[in-house]
């Protein structure tokens, strides 16, 4: 068997357009998904920004003129009591002195504070990038906003001498504290500390989902695994498609006259999908951690769960692949088999998820997607990457051996016996 | 040797080959005739066991081989009309990969792969891709991957269509190398006809499905015994004349040719004078007049009433 297999990884090693379809193309894909959808040159480490803090408001008089407001409101002295004292626990301006100067915040941000001529004249010189101006009254406008629900008559702005990234970064985080601050107030969540975690841009590391304990997973990781399980099952029928040729040529025949079993064929065909399938997992990973560093800190044991469930999905990959040659030589019309193929190949692709999430599906779709091998592949995977619980990878490592030994014997049942039709 | 018996092959009720039966004693040289469509493909596939047939049977030496085809293609040399290689492969690469599905043993093999090359004269060019080969070439490493098991009886389906002379002439003395230095038995088909008749000690005219004659060269043509091919050149075309040649007595067939006339007349006619006669009236002079030598082409003609490569 080992010449069929010799003979067919060096058919395929031969055809370089293949080589780089089957190859590099995945790699190419993941890195350029990643580019359009991570953001990664917006990456954190690479902007830093220098900022003027410009406080226009005063603590003391914000305080009083909002206890005026407290005594003129129709409330008993009970609740004016409690809402001055929460109110004498909170300093609005503090906090967002607190946020800028977080542990976060820091490593892109620095901040000094200016008066507002001289933050303007640094801004204008280009010493500055920006100023966060804290506007008079902003003490009393935001105490009556988070204690008796008034409506805001002026916030924290952020002015520039012109738009850039890293400003439009800035008005981001700080609007996303202020929502977050004001929306923890409303939800009632009285304990709000100013060390509360900042809703960051994570460039390159866009978070997709991570709760129940489990880490998060990154986009990165789920284009590489689907990418990886897709172009996998574009090799199964490379690999079987091969067999049009062959029949066409009547290099098939001449095979057959050489008085070998025809299954020897099939186990070739099967075998080399198999490897090549192994091949495509090996390249594409080593290529994109390396250039992407797509699992970070890692451990050996992630990697080898990692490589199970790859295996196991090779080998769906040949049982597919052998699948795909027996119809090929099953059926009189060449073009019908390569199309059949395409069509299951397309479909799991779509159900697996392997050419988008399949979260914003209907449920049932979402369940039999999950229940196709690359669908099962990508979510045992990804429950690996976020959980690596050992026990987890051994369903579906079971069930894509099932899904080979099924293919390979519906394959068998359908090839050609001794030649004869 | 090998023999069909009443071979037969219907496709959707259609018979594309009809109740064949040949023979091949061994070390013969046989040749198999037709023109395109007339079966000859399906029944070399027959006889492989790549096609099983409708009815009737093959025997080697005396045995069928329908039911366990696997002591016939021990001893088989297929050349099929397409060339049945890896195009990404070398020549080296293809027959070591075919030597190995023969179960060629590995020192064997490489001496045998040497041998099979020299043979179809290409041993300097075994390591080049068969793609970057010319169709005569990648002919002649179809025929060299057929000969790896050293098989005793070659089959050959057209092995020369589309090729260079020299590649031509290179197949046709490797053949005959084989059939009469090694002793192989050999059943060769083939659009041309001189092919056949260099290399084959007997021949079989098929068409439609059907053998319409069999024998050695010579017994086919005396099939043409009562009858005489003659070439006539004129100076100059005229279909009056030509019309007026065709009521002519003993005259059979009259066919129009770049010089002249090809006339198939009676045996022991008396055509000259007429045809002279003929000539003077219509103002044609006869430039050269000659009684040719029948050939296997012209007994194609007689038995199928069209060209081989009609």
């Amino acid at each position: 068997m080992g010449a069929f297999i010799y003979k067919d990884l060096l058919v395929f090693w031969r055809n370089r357009k293949e080589i780089l379809m089957a190859l590099l193309l995945p790699i190419l894909i993941i890195v350029i998904l990643n580019f359009a959808f991570s953001g990664l040159f917006m990456d954190e480490k690479a902007i830093h920004i220098d900022v003027a803090v410009v406080q226009e408001d005063d603590l003391k008089k914000g305080k009083e003129q909002f206890a005026a407001a407290v005594e003129a409101k129709d409330l008993s002295s009970q609740e004016k009591n409690a809402v001055l004292a929460e109110a004498a626990r909170i300093d609005p301006v503090q906090l967002i002195h607190d946020f800028l100067n977080s542990a976060d915040m820091k490593e892109w941000v620095t901040v000094k504070d200016l008066s507002e001529r001289e933050a303007a004249e640094q801004v204008k010189n280009g010493e500055l990038d920006a100023i966060i101006k804290i506007p008079e009254g902003f003490t009393d406008d935001s105490l009556s906003r988070l204690l008796l629900g008034e409506p805001s008559q002026g916030s924290v702005s952020i002015l520039a001498e012109e738009e850039s990234r890293e400003v439009s970064t800035l008005q981001e985080v700080v609007h996303n504290f202020v929502n977050t601050l004001n929306m923890q107030f409303a939800l009632g969540s009285k304990g709000f500390q100013a060390s509360s975690e900042p809703v960051l841009p994570q460039g390159g590391k866009e978070v997709v989902e991570g709760d129940d304990g489990a880490d998060a997973y990154t986009i990165s990781q789920y284009f590489t695994i689907a990418i990886c399980t897709l172009f996998a099952l574009f090799m199964a029928q490379t690999v079987a498609l091969k067999t049009i040729t062959e029949k066409r040529e009547q290099v098939f025949n001449r095979i057959l006259l050489t008085n070998r079993h025809p299954l020897f064929f099939l186990f070739g065909k099967t075998v080399s999908a198999f490897i090549l399938a192994c091949m495509q997992f090996m390249m594409t990973l080593a290529a994109v951690q390396l250039l992407l560093n797509v699992f970070p800190d890692k451990t050996i044991t992630f990697w080898v769960g990692l490589v199970l469930v790859l295996m196991a999905f090779a080998l769906t990959v040949g049982g597919l692949s052998a699948l795909f040659t027996a119809l090929t030589l099953h059926l009189s019309d060449s073009n019908a088999a390569s199309g059949i193929s395409t069509l299951i190949i397309m479909g799991f692709g779509a159900l697996g998820g392997s050419f988008f999430p399949l979260e914003g599906l209907p449920e049932p779709i979402q369940k039999v997607g999950e229940w196709t091998p690359n669908g099962l592949t990508q979510t045992a995977l990804i429950e690996w990457v976020q959980y690596s619980h050992l026990n987890d990878l051994m369903f579906p490592i079971l069930f894509l051996a099932a899904v080979f030994i099924i293919s390979f014997a519906i394959s068998v049942s359908i090839f050609p016996k001794r030649g004869r039709s | 040797m090998l023999e069909t018996v009443k071979l037969t092959k219907s496709f959707k009720d259609k018979k594309v080959v009809d109740e064949i039966n040949l023979y091949l004693h061994a070390g013969e040289s046989v040749g198999l005739l037709g023109p395109n469509g007339a079966g000859k493909s399906t029944t070399i596939s027959m006889i492989a066991s790549l096609i099983r047939p409708t009815s009737g049977d093959v025997k080697l030496d005396g045995k069928s081989t329908i039911q366990n085809p696997s002591d016939l293609r021990k001893v088989l040399g297929v050349v099929p009309q397409e060339i049945a290689l890896y195009e990404e492969l070398s020549a080296y690469e293809n027959l070591k990969f075919f030597g190995k599905a023969y179960r060629v043993e590995r020192e064997r093999l490489e001496v045998r792969i040497q041998e099979v090359l020299d043979m179809v004269g290409l041993k300097d060019r075994q390591k080049e891709l068969i793609k970057t080969f010319s169709g005569g070439m990648k002919r002649r490493i179809n025929i060299a991957a057929a000969l790896l098991h050293n098989p005793r009886i070659l089959i050959l389906d057209e092995p020369t269509v589309g090729i260079d002379p020299q590649s031509r002439n290179h197949i046709l003395e490797t053949v005959r190398e084989l059939n009469e230095t090694h002793g192989t038995t050999v059943l060769y088909t083939s659009h041309y006809m001189e092919e056949v008749e260099q290399l084959c000690n007997r021949v079989y005219i098929m068409d439609h499905g059907k053998i319409i004659a069999t024998g050695s060269k010579e017994e086919l043509m005396s099939i043409l015994s009562s009858e005489d091919t003659i070439g006539v050149q004129l100076s100059k075309r005229s279909e009056a004349f030509t019309d007026k040649i065709k009521t002519l007595p003993d005259v059979l067939q009259v066919e129009q040719t770049k010089e002249g006339l090809r006339i198939l007349a009676k045996k022991n006619h008396n055509l000259l004078s007429n045809l002279v006669h003929a000539a003077e009236k219509e103002g044609i002079q006869i430039m050269n007049y000659q009684v040719e030598i029948p050939s296997l082409e012209d007994v194609f003609l007689h038995l199928t009433g069209k060209t081989l490569r009609d």
